[in-house]
């Protein structure tokens, strides 16, 4: 959990890293008066690299994913609940009381 | 609808419990949660906890629930002054309470009284007359004294007001499977798998009847719903399995001149011959030779 945490805030620093820097050339470009086509490269690499590092503490953070397939080994229904509404003690169970001792109080 | 893990969270439980490792109560709480029928464990354990004034404490408020659960267990256990000393103690905490007279009520008919019995649920009723849990005490009464005509018929108005009890509609097919009038429980399970299409085990039961009735229609249908119960199964049902190899040589067997469609036939029952063979050599291998025979009976006999 620890690893994945800190990949995860590494991304996100890496992210505002790449914004902010974006913000830097866009207003450099504000004084040399060109027109803003896209970041530079290497900002376009820093981002890649953030999501790369956010997705994989994403994916590793959270711990074990469950099964959403109702037909997988372990969601699949082995047994229906016994009706138990319709339960009634006239069975052969009666010849065999349970042989504890009674409760005490 | 007990899922597998549930099955082995259970087990595992009852195996840890019964080595005296601890765990009563999550087992008591889910043996609850997924209404299962282990009245000897929960009597037993139930016991335990309720002799003990720091695990009686310990539960707070739950101890009631516990002592419902555990009076229940003792009537179907036959340990009726066991259950007697539970409702007397729930009797006086909770006087005059509706869920203490069922208890009262289900006393009597553990006891055999059944004239009591019904006095209580009528009185009962009259406070309340759309009761479901009551409605559905008097059909197992009936069933219990033999009456099973009577059940039916109880059962019948029962589902014409509750419509979307699907407890009930189950317990009214069993009934009818137990009769052989086999029609009549194929339109239960019919109304069961309209309502809940993801649970495969009402798949097989109709799967089952409907193989039973015979005839070619009612095969080709059975085949379809075994084919369905191994698609919701992740084709883990032996039963399913060897339903689809019966229903194609029964169905070979009507069909024995006409030869359509054998392609499709013949792939489905050859895929679940294999899945067969599979798990027998995984599950049961000393099994292995007569499953082999077995199946080629039934592909040979035509």
């Amino acid at each position: 959990m620890g690893a994945g945490f800190v990949v995860g805030v590494l991304g996100v620093l890496f992210l505002s890293h790449a914004a902010y820097s974006t913000i830097q050339y866009r207003s450099l470009l504000k004084i040399t008066e060109d027109e803003f086509t896209g970041p530079p490269i290497n900002v376009v690499m820093e981002l890649i690299a953030g999501l790369v590092l956010c997705m994989w503490a994403a994916l590793t953070v959270p711990g074990k994913f469950l099964s959403i397939l109702p037909q997988s080994d372990e969601n699949r229904v082995v047994a229906l609940p016994s009706n138990l509404d319709f339960m009634i003690f006239n069975h052969r169970g009666k010849a065999f009381p349970l042989s504890i001792d009674a409760k005490l109080k | 609808m007990v899922s597998k893990t549930e099955e082995e969270q259970v087990n595992r439980l009852e195996g840890q419990v019964e080595n005296g490792g601890g765990g009563e109560w999550e087992y008591l709480c889910l043996v609850r949660k997924l209404k299962l029928r282990r009245s000897f464990n929960v009597l037993k354990y139930g016991l335990s906890i309720l002799n003990n004034p720091k695990k009686r404490s310990a539960l707070g408020s739950e101890e009631w629930t516990l002592y419902e659960q555990v009076a229940i267990a003792a009537m179907d256990c036959q340990r009726l002054d066991l259950a007697k000393d539970f409702i007397k103690i729930l009797a006086e905490k909770f006087p005059e309470s509706k869920r203490v007279g069922r208890l009262e009520a289900l006393l009597l008919e553990a006891m055999d009284l059944w004239e009591e019995a019904e006095k209580a649920y009528s009185s009962l009723l009259e406070d309340n007359e759309l009761d479901p849990v009551i409605h559905k005490r008097r059909v197992a009464m009936a069933k219990a004294q033999g009456n099973i005509s009577g059940a039916i018929e109880w059962l019948n108005k029962y589902l014409e007001i509750f419509m979307a009890d699907h407890d009930a509609w189950r317990e009214l097919a069993e009934i009818y499977v137990s009769l052989q009038m086999y029609k009549q429980a194929a339109f239960c399970y019919e109304e069961l798998i309209l309502s809940q299409p993801t649970i495969p085990l009402y798949h097989l039961a109709y799967a089952d009847v409907l193989y039973t009735l015979g005839g070619l229609e009612n095969l080709h249908m059975a085949k379809k719903y075994y084919a369905s119960t191994t698609d919701l199964t992740g084709g883990k049902n032996t039963r399913a399995l060897f339903g689809i190899c019966l229903c194609t040589s029964a169905i070979e067997q009507l069909t024995k001149g006409r030869n359509k469609d054998d392609k499709e036939n013949s792939q489905l029952a050859s895929l679940s011959a294999t899945a067969l063979e599979k798990d027998y050599k995984q599950r049961a291998p000393n099994k292995v030779s007569l499953l082999a025979s077995t199946l080629r009976s039934l592909k040979l006999s035509s």
